[in-house]
């Protein structure tokens, strides 16, 4: 029999994969399907010989079921937990556990604060498209195109995904770095042992946040790379602001931006319940705070590229 | 004063990379004052924490005023939650909340939202001036401007502002000077005999603890190894116990750990 543990689900669901062969009742090892799945998770962490108390070293076979066995039950833990994080934070939106002034925080820490670099990151990014695309066609194709490039760069790529990945360092590292802190130093088993809920207070707003406040950085990003662009246009190929604009509305549709800011939606979402994930899963002091936090911001890259990468055959079909 | 069991732990078993406790069946008498010793990594504080599910056990379960924590309903948690107080080893202050928000954050939330201002402050205030901190003074600061043995006792007010019916001690005194230890244990003492609160207090203070409590264990491989009053934990013949109780026998002990 496995515990059915009642809100303790971070925990409980690890109980679900013991690292132990359990012992039945009778001394005998219990044929269920626990039992076995516990068994490969202890040959994952310890190794054949240790289970089976042969000294000869393991065959490829079995390092190789091991690998498996290790990788898939990474895979189910992360999936598991962050499954059971979002039943929890929309739990605790629906009952209306959570106070608007912890998501009016959030939003001013994970969004004002951040405007400054998206900005200088748009600009970037605006000049950039517009130098590499004015540099491309000088000659067959009229001007006025570049425009239209730059601004669909911006929309539909730069704007989203560049503030994206700035955000992953900015916002995402930080509430790694900070969950985490609070998990080794025990804050969150306080939380519970007063009976609040870590859930509601720290990763509810962080999310609500994210989704409200990441358009609408996309957006600013969006505006001010199309404005870079556009001065960079003209100093560079001389190309006038009316021109731009032009070329810019030839091609525009009111969907691009629909786009634009669905991918801003879905990274704002992503960003925070990754990073507030890692840091809840951290363990091991000050070196575990380290590690968690460089893993989550290298999912949290990785999981925006991805996103950004199947965003066409999903939405533009 | 032993009547009816508070907290019962049953069977409980759990393994992180390697077992830890391996089936503890302990119960904790209402009123009493109970002592739980073992060497450090033993598990004490895997035990305590399982009390208020902090840590699931993978087999067993505990039972807290008749209540299960690992089978019961959500509402039975809180609950128990509610009537149990945990001083944490490292005192695990909220960083962004100041002292007195901290200690505010030990009330029952049902209870807050029903109480004014004035009386959660008068509260809060109690709670400090019982663990020998002036309010006045530490009120306002942030923990990381306190010392390591005011976050603990702040820690301690937390655990007892709205007044538990158990108190968990993790380790209470450990990194106090000796007035502050001596002031904490009174506290313990006191809270016991007036508010008729059941302690269980982990501690590697031996002599504090037989001198306070009417029950004393000592965890040890996964079980408990000695489970009696302080009187035969003094007198015990096992030579780990008697390694805990005078010091010759810890040297003793340590060959004995070394050579096999
Ligand atoms: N969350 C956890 N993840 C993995 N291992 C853990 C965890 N918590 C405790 N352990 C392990 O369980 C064992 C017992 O730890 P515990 O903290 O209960 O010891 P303790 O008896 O309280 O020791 P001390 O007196 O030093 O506080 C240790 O080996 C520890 O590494
Ligand atoms: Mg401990």
């Amino acid at each position: 029999m496995l515990p059915t543990p009642n809100g303790l689900s971070r925990t409980g669901w690890r109980a679900l994969v013991p690292q132990q062969v359990t012992q039945g009742e009778n001394g005998r090892h219990e044929e269920h399907w626990a039992t076995r799945w516990a068994w490969f998770g202890t040959c994952a962490v310890r190794g054949f010989p240790a289970v089976t108390g042969r000294s000869e070293t393991p065959s490829r076979a079995e390092r190789w079921l091991a690998q498996v066995a290790r990788a898939g039950r990474t895979v189910l833990q992360h999936s598991g937990e962050i499954a059971i994080l979002l039943r929890d934070i929309v739990a605790a939106l629906v009952g209306l556990r959570v106070s608007p002034r912890s998501i009016l925080r959030q939003m001013y820490v994970m969004g004002v604060q951040s405007i400054p670099i998206v900005v200088l990151t748009a600009v970037l990014a605006g000049i950039v498209t517009s130098q590499q695309g004015g540099y491309q066609f000088t000659g067959a194709i009229p001007l006025y195109v570049l425009g239209s490039i730059v601004t669909e760069s911006v929309v539909l790529e730069m704007g989203p995904v560049l503030t994206a990945i700035v955000l992953v360092g900015r916002v995402g590292a930080r509430i790694t770095a900070e969950l985490g802190t609070m998990k080794v130093s025990e804050q969150i088993d306080a939380f519970y042992s007063v009976g609040r809920d870590p859930v509601s207070i720290l990763a509810a707003p962080r999310v609500v946040a994210g989704i409200i406040v990441v358009p609408v950085l996309v957006a600013i990003a969006n505006l001010v790379g199309i404005l870079a662009g556009m001065v960079s246009a003209q100093l560079t190929v001389g190309l006038g602001p009316n021109s731009f604009l032009y070329g810019a509305r030839l091609y525009w549709q009111s969907w691009d931006l629909f786009y634009s800011l669905t991918k801003a939606l879905v990274f704002g979402f992503t960003i925070p319940v990754v990073a507030i994930h890692m840091g809840l899963r951290t363990e091991g002091g000050a070196e575990g705070v380290g590690k968690t936090t460089t893993q989550a911001v290298m999912f949290m890259t990785l999981a925006v590229l991805i996103m950004d990468a199947l965003f066409p055959p999903l939405l533009l079909d | 004063m032993q009547t009816r069991p508070v907290i019962r732990y049953r069977g409980v078993h759990k393994a992180f990379d390697l077992p830890v406790l391996e089936g503890i069946d302990l119960d904790i008498h209402s009123g009493e004052m109970f002592g739980l010793f073992g060497a450090s990594g033993a598990g004490k504080s895997v035990l305590l924490k399982t009390t208020i599910g902090l840590i699931v056990p993978d087999r067993g379960d505990v039972e807290v005023d008749g209540k299960s924590v690992f089978f019961g309903d959500g509402r039975d948690l809180r609950r128990i939650r509610d009537k149990v107080g945990y001083v944490f080893q490292h005192a695990a202050l909220f960083d962004s909340l100041n002292v007195f928000e901290n200690v505010e954050t030990g009330l029952p939330v049902r209870r807050l939202r029903a109480m004014d201002g004035m009386r959660i402050a008068r509260l809060v205030w109690q709670a400090l001036e019982r663990v020998l901190l002036d309010p006045r003074e530490v009120m306002t600061k942030l923990p990381a401007e306190l010392s390591g043995g005011m976050k603990k006792r702040v820690g301690i007010a937390r655990a007892i502002v709205g007044g538990p019916d158990i108190l968990l001690w993790d380790e209470p005194t450990t990194g106090l000077d000796p007035v502050n230890t001596a002031g904490v244990q009174r506290q313990i003492r006191r809270l016991s005999r007036e508010l008729d609160v059941t302690s269980v207090i982990v501690t590697h203070d031996i002599e504090g603890g037989l001198e306070m409590c009417n029950r004393v264990a000592m965890l040890e491989g996964g079980r408990l190894r000695f489970l009696g009053s302080p009187a035969a934990f003094r007198a015990s013949s096992d030579p780990i116990v008697r390694a805990f109780v005078d010091r010759a026998a810890a040297e003793a002990a340590v060959d004995l750990v070394a050579t096999t």
